[in-house]
């Protein structure tokens, strides 16, 4: 191996162009689970951040010194300017979410997001912590290319084509080191404790009381399944850590994650946590297979739209759709993907038939 | 006057600044790559630790800092929470529990995970700085002019989970202990 193979590698897998459909529809994700975060946190946020909350920002910046970015310390300390600053906050989520003013709706919500961390660092979890270095990263990505109003602006504009221009993926990859890097980071902190080896961890989980949220079987805490339940955690957070970077692997070990996550979520209550990085595995799935995905689901709507139309209006909507069937007679697969209702009445000729 | 560049030279101009933009991104990349992987990886060779130095203020400024230790490397082995007894100056002592997911409904818990979180951090004898703020936050609560508050303690009790055993797990008797007093000031209810 030489030198110039591994700066081909690294060009390849940073620079090499490709659709930004898979961080457009990250930020979406991320701004979803910004905005139920903040909602989670609105009737406790002066207790949090307020200048008469729990902790006061003077302890904070004693317990925890050095310059960090927090915008609670340019702030005036009155309980009206915390408040006003939630509903900045929320409707910078909002616009990010749905891709107004993309770029600098992710530098606002990467700002409030770590201020409000900073701010008060004794009641954020993992979650919250992918989601700062997640937000720190998406700043520098094409967040808004694609799925946005920006582009939908732009559009109308006539200064953005039907095609969107692939770009380099160095910031959707940095995102996807960091989820890498958190399953690894878990397995080797786990593989030095004596109970996740002996298999007793779960056991140990499985009785703590605060973190029990809906009833698990009881066959399930039988010691023999904890102990694999155990074996299985450290096995799966080494594979999403590390073999996910195989293309071959990747998307069942995606679908193991999503399934360990969905558990979790079930069984134990640390709330969003699991959807603050389940929402990070869309940037693991191919553009192609989103595109695919999304058009499948197209045409599945449109046919339930049609099917839903034709029981209510028998006769108008049928005469629309036959004309417009009759114009595209010749239609084929590939025309499907841009006309999905056309494609979707024409295939499904039960929709109209006698 | 303009002067056109030959087409064969725009390119090559075009394939420099893209160089200059790839090595700009590539160092920015690469600082990033390491300095989160030393910030984060559980072990201390004195190459990790001497990284960890260096990037120390840069980690604290950008928000990058993090630790992935969640039930490592051992899961807590004890069922504990904190309570406070504030005594006001009528000698009444008044009971303050924090949120405990257990009590409360599913819904309670979405919104008052962030006080398990707190009560978790608060019991630790490194969380000691932030107990006054905590009993000057929970004097103000009973804030009462003709009766204000004089003492809050802050208490834990805790359960310790036994080792796993053919015997169902069976929550035993709690232990309690008070691990903070603070006599209230007149400015503390400002």
């Amino acid at each position: 191996m030489s030198l110039r193979t591994v700066a081909k590698a690294w060009n390849e897998f940073f620079f090499t162009p490709q659709s930004p459909l898979p961080v457009s529809l990250f930020r979406i994700l991320f701004g979803l689970v910004v905005i139920a975060n903040l909602i989670l946190l609105h009737a406790d946020w002066l207790n949090w951040y307020g200048p008469h909350g729990w902790v006061t920002l003077k302890t904070m910046s004693k317990v925890e010194p050095g310059v960090r970015l927090n915008l609670f310390k340019i702030m005036p300390a009155s309980d009206q300017w915390i408040g006003a600053f939630f509903w900045f906050f929320l409707c910078f989520a909002v616009l990010l979410t749905v891709g107004l003013l993309s770029r600098v709706s992710s530098v606002v919500v990467f700002l409030c997001l770590a201020s409000i961390h900073e701010r008060n660092l004794y009641i954020n979890h993992g979650g919250d912590t992918f989601l700062r270095v997640a937000a720190f990263f998406l700043m520098f990505a094409p967040a808004g290319a694609m799925l946005s109003l920006d582009r939908l602006i732009l559009k109308r504009l006539g200064r953005a084509g039907e095609k969107v221009r692939p770009r380099s993926p160095w910031a959707q990859r940095m995102i996807q080191f960091e989820l890498a890097l958190l399953y690894s980071c878990a397995f080797s902190w786990k593989s030095m404790g004596e109970t996740w080896v002996n298999g007793t961890a779960l056991y140990y989980v499985s009785h703590l009381h605060e973190m029990r949220r809906f009833p698990v079987p009881h066959w399930l805490n039988e010691p023999i399944l904890l102990k694999l339940g155990t074996w299985l955690t450290l096995a799966l957070e080494f594979a999403l850590g590390v073999l996910i970077w195989f293309k071959e692997l990747r998307y069942p070990l995606l679908a193991m994650g999503v399934l360990f996550h969905l558990s979790l979520e079930y069984a134990l209550n640390v709330p969003t946590f699991q959807w603050d990085v389940l929402a990070a595995y869309v940037l693991f799935v191919d553009a192609k297979d989103l595109q695919r995905a999304g058009e499948w689901i197209q045409k599945r709507f449109a046919l339930r739209l049609l099917l839903k139309n034709k029981r209510r209006t028998t006769g108008s909507l049928t005469a629309k759709v036959d004309r417009h069937l009759d114009a595209v007679s010749d239609l084929d697969e590939r025309n499907a993907t841009v006309h999905p209702v056309i494609f979707a009445v024409k295939s499904h000729g039960t929709v109209y038939g006698p | 006057m303009t002067l056109e560049l030959p087409g064969h030279e725009r390119a090559d101009r075009r394939g420099n600044k893209q160089r200059l933009w790839h090595a700009a991104v590539s160092a920015f990349l690469l600082f990033h790559l390491i300095a989160i992987t030393c910030w984060a990886v559980p072990f201390n060779t004195p190459l990790v630790s001497a990284i960890r130095t260096f990037i120390r203020p840069y980690m604290l400024w950008s928000g990058l800092f993090q630790s992935w230790d969640t039930f490592a490397p051992t899961p807590r082995q004890v069922n504990a929470y904190v309570e406070a007894a504030v005594i006001t100056a009528d000698g009444r002592i008044h009971n303050w529990k924090f949120p405990r997911m257990e009590q409360l409904s599913v819904t309670g818990r979405y919104f008052k995970e962030r006080y398990r979180k707190f009560s978790e951090n608060l019991q630790e004898q490194s969380s000691s700085a932030l107990w006054p703020d905590v009993a000057r936050h929970l004097a103000r609560m009973y804030n009462n002019p003709a009766n204000p508050a004089q003492i809050v303690l802050l208490v834990r009790y805790w359960s310790e989970i036994p080792p796993p055993s053919a015997v169902p797990y069976k929550p035993g008797e709690g232990r309690a202990r008070i691990f903070f007093e603070y006599r209230v000031k007149p400015e503390d209810l400002q």
